[in-house]
């Protein structure tokens, strides 16, 4: 089985593509427009070059060759929501070409990522009317293509959510919920390839792919024959349906477009440095840290800025120390900062009393929490005092649980759920964590 | 004639020639410092914009013309959106939906095209400059038929932003008077950068100067197959020329006779695209019927409104850039573009411009233009289309009438951004030449 994807990805730029309308949330329908991105007579479109800088961001992060210039071509095609009947993207010179994607160690071949323009979109209201929305229209996409290296629905959906976090990372997109990743999935289970138009988010991904080898699997076994042509994903009823065969395969009689000159962008590719990936980070921390390849990958997908504490942390006081207390109390109470507001880099002072000996283990774990979540220290240390309390009674109690610890570090489960059954959920469980976890590590 | 007179018989005058479809109805000039009329397939907020074609019957643009604009910020009042072959696809502006203005020598006879309706209006006002769009000759080829000068710039020169296309790599907006002055007054009004337009923001300055022609190169592809008393005018016009002192050589420049197929190939193919905007939504003709779906829908509406020639080179134009077919004609015109370019390069290192007659013949007759294929009227424009298809600027000057009275004109062809050459020898044979105008009665 082969499973090749090519991927949406909206970009992030403030204005559209090819015209000054704002790219935000819109008060209404069609309140986002102008004679541009409406196609109307007379308009020209004037390009937006951050488009061309995330495409060659995007290129880099995918270790693509990027290209020295860029310039578009025009697809034409009639559909109410392409408001010029003309779609401006790049046809045969993207801007990045052969590219390699690791998804841990396993390579995945991109064949190429190009930039273009959003069709706006068409809403059903009736069988026999629809309603155009043309916000969207000329909002920039990136289109990344895969070769067919991916072989079962699963894997495609894991390269397709690890993407999607790289590439939010690198291009510094807010996570957005995965609605809004389009993907068109290309599958064949024997020699014909099928292809599933327009499928929207992760899970439809694996659901659309997941019914095509059951589809393609049956008439195989039947002794039948796949067309080859072009599906789309009906969501409701989780189901492909044909749309066109493969003789009917449009013909988009691409020419460039003229109103765009070419551009030169071998300096402002050369220029462009992108932010490290969050899978690159974690396979890179594993190995500088020596920690292990889950611990390295919780933090950075925790967020790239705690992967970031960590290893400044690790830079000043030992990845001990990181360990101990980025990937232990940070960490657990890293979601509480939204709520707080506070700037998490007070950890690092905090950390550095511990080491100077001014503060306690006991104390530093309290702080810590206290400047995350923005309790009181005195409230806290008081109910962490009595947790401490009812801890260390039940390990002076059950001497042998520190004993098998040393060989198994699950035994501190038994001491957790001591504690989390007789405080009587006056802790949060990754409190009762972290306390057992300190004081069995400090009896070692 | 005072800019108020005008404006008075502006109904009157326009009912015989018809050269405006849309026009102002003030007859109070205002502060207006000149009159002006633009072709209309130039965006104008204030009037309909058809572009000739039905199908945009009811546009009421919501923004200028970047031309427009300039002209108005310069003191031009707008008097009128002149007729042409729709979208521009023509040489005698009977290609129109909407109105065929008539030759002011002649009224059974073309003002050519697609400019039609500002070579009209050039020819008919006094002082009176009216912007004109050549994508393959529009704007000499009429100006010659109507006997008055007229410059397509450099492309790229000015700003296309408003203009609504025909084949965007070829498009180029200029200037049609009865005054040769007016080319470079008007001109350096409504070119430079603008950022509206890309393509207009890689030009050098255009400087007001004086850049007099020594030399002239006339190539013998240019002047094959010419009517009679075309040729005798021309003649006489390099006898002219040489008694102003300007040397006359006759060169050969083999790549001419290609243009044309390129040109074709591709105006079309990129008109085909800029046409497929046109689907009976959001603006001009809307009237289709909504229970159909929208392939239905839109097929309907173009059926009714397009005009036959719309049609043909929209098929034309689709035709050519198919996969199988695009290697072989879209592709190939890029190339022969290039080696036509070379050309003009090759002779204009050695020449001021290259000369030839602007139309093979005088304005013909509409019966007589009701016989032609439509191939015969394509290959009447073998003398304009190279240079437009070169980018390179161009200018027609009247040089002579037939024994009919009909006006006849040559066409001078400069190096990219060399407009000053143009101008200057518009400025220099207006001098030597005694421009008739058409008698005009409403």
């Amino acid at each position: 089985m082969k499973i090749g994807l090519e991927i949406h990805v909206q970009l992030p730029t403030k204005s559209k593509m090819f015209c000054s309308c704002p790219t935000t949330e819109a008060p209404g329908p069609n309140t986002h427009v102008c004679p541009t991105c409406l196609g109307m007579p007379g308009s020209r479109p004037v390009l937006n070059r951050k488009v061309l800088e995330y495409g060659i961001m995007l290129a880099k992060m995918l270790g693509c060759k990027v290209a020295d210039t860029a310039w578009f071509s025009r697809k034409t095609y009639f559909y109410p929501d392409m408001s010029k009947s003309v779609q401006i993207t790049q046809y045969d010179n993207p801007i990045g070409e052969g590219g390699v994607y690791y998804l841990g160690d396993k390579p995945i071949r991109i064949t190429r990522i190009h930039v273009e323009e959003d069709p706006g979109k068409t809403k059903r209201t009736g069988d026999l009317s629809s309603l155009v929305d043309y916000n969207r229209s000329g909002i920039p996409l990136a289109e990344i293509v895969t070769e067919p290296d991916m072989k079962t629905p699963a894997e495609a959906r894991e390269v397709l959510k690890s993407l999607i976090e790289d590439i939010r990372t690198v291009l510094d997109i807010p996570g957005d919920g995965e609605r809004s990743i389009r993907c068109d999935c290309n599958i064949s289970v024997g020699k014909e390839r099928v292809e599933v138009k327009n499928v929207t988010g992760l899970k439809n991904v694996e659901k659309a792919l997941t019914y095509e080898v059951v589809r393609q699997s049956k008439i195989l076994k039947a002794g039948g024959k796949v067309d080859r042509e072009t599906r789309r994903f009906d969501e409701e009823r989780g189901v492909t349906i044909s749309v066109r065969k493969k003789e009917f395969e449009a013909d988009y009689g691409y020419i460039d477009e003229p109103d765009l000159g070419v551009y030169h962008i071998r300096e402002m590719a050369e220029s462009i440095r992108i932010r490290e990936s969050p899978q690159k980070m974690a396979a890179r921390m594993a190995g500088q840290y020596g920690i292990d390849q889950k611990m390295a990958k919780q933090l950075v997908n925790t967020s790239v800025d705690l992967a970031g504490l960590f290893e400044n942390v690790a830079g000043k006081h030992g990845t001990q120390a990181a360990v101990k207390w980025v990937a232990g109390p940070v960490s657990s109470n890293w979601k509480s900062l939204d709520a707080s507001g506070a700037d998490v880099k007070g950890v690092i002072g905090i950390i550095d009393r511990f080491v100077a000996g001014e503060i306690t283990d006991t104390e530093c774990g309290i702080e810590i929490k206290c400047l995350m979540t923005g309790e009181d220290p005195e409230k806290a240390a008081e109910a962490s005092g009595d947790l401490d309390k009812i801890v260390s009674d039940y390990l002076d109690q059950n001497p042998g649980i520190v004993d098998d610890y040393r060989k198994n570090e699950k035994a501190a489960n038994k001491a957790i759920g001591f504690v989390m059954k007789s405080s009587g959920g006056r802790y949060s469980s990754s409190e009762v964590v972290d306390a057992v976890k300190r004081l069995i590590e400090s009896r070692l | 004639m005072s800019m108020r007179s005008t404006l008075e018989t502006l109904e009157r005058v326009n009912s015989k020639y018809l050269m405006f479809h849309a026009k102002t109805s003030d007859t109070d000039p205002g502060d207006a410092r000149f009159l002006f009329s633009a072709k209309d397939n130039l965006t104008s907020k204030d009037m309909e914009t058809c572009a000739g074609s039905r199908i945009l019957e009811g546009y009421f643009p919501p923004f200028d013309a970047t031309v427009i604009a300039r002209m108005r910020e310069a003191g031009g009042k707008l008097i009128g959106k002149t007729n042409m072959d729709e979208f521009g696809f023509g040489t005698f502006s009977t290609n129109s939906g909407l109105e065929v203005p008539r030759n002011p020598f002649d009224l059974e006879r073309a003002c050519g095209g697609s400019s039609g309706g500002s070579a009209c209006a050039a020819a008919v006002f006094e002082d009176h400059p009216s912007l004109g769009v050549s994508t393959g000759g529009s704007i000499c080829c009429p100006a010659s038929f109507c006997g008055v000068y007229g410059i397509a710039p450099t492309y790229g020169r000015v700003s296309r932003y408003g203009l609504i296309d025909y084949g965007n790599s070829l498009d180029k907006i200029g200037v049609l008077s009865s005054k040769a002055g007016d080319l470079r007054r008007y001109i350096n009004i409504i070119a430079g950068r603008d950022e509206k337009d890309p393509t207009s923001c890689v030009q050098p300055e255009l400087k007001d100067e004086r850049t007099p022609v020594r030399s002239v190169a006339v190539p013998k592809e240019g002047v094959e197959g010419l009517s009679k008393n075309v040729e005798a005018a021309f003649t006489n016009a390099l006898d002219e020329l040489r008694r102003m002192g300007i040397e006359v050589e006759t060169v050969d420049m083999p790549s001419l006779k290609y243009a044309m197929p390129a040109y074709y190939v591709l105006a079309t193919s990129e008109a085909s695209t800029n046409l497929a905007r046109y689907v009976g939504m959001r603006y001009g003709r809307q009237d289709g019927d909504l229970s159909l779906k929208f392939d239905d829908y839109f097929s309907d509406v173009r059926s009714r409104y397009f005009g036959d020639e719309a049609k043909r080179r929209i098929l034309l134009g689709t035709f050519t850039r198919m996969v199988g077919y695009s290697d072989r004609y879209y592709s190939k015109a890029r190339q022969v573009r290039e080696v036509v370019i070379d050309d003009y390069k090759r002779v204009l290192r050695d020449h001021d411009a290259v000369l030839a007659p602007t139309m093979p013949f005088t304005a013909p007759r509409f019966d007589d233009i009701s016989k032609m294929s439509a191939l015969d009227s394509y290959k009447a424009d073998y003398l304009t289309v190279p240079a437009n298809l070169a980018g390179v600027p161009h200018l027609n000057v009247p040089c002579g009438y037939d024994g009919d009275g009909m006006p006849i004109g040559m066409q001078f062809v400069a190096d990219h951004w060399n407009e000053n050459a143009l101008f200057t020898m518009a400025e220099d044979w207006e001098k030597e030449f005694d421009l008739r105008r058409p008698e005009v009665s409403a």
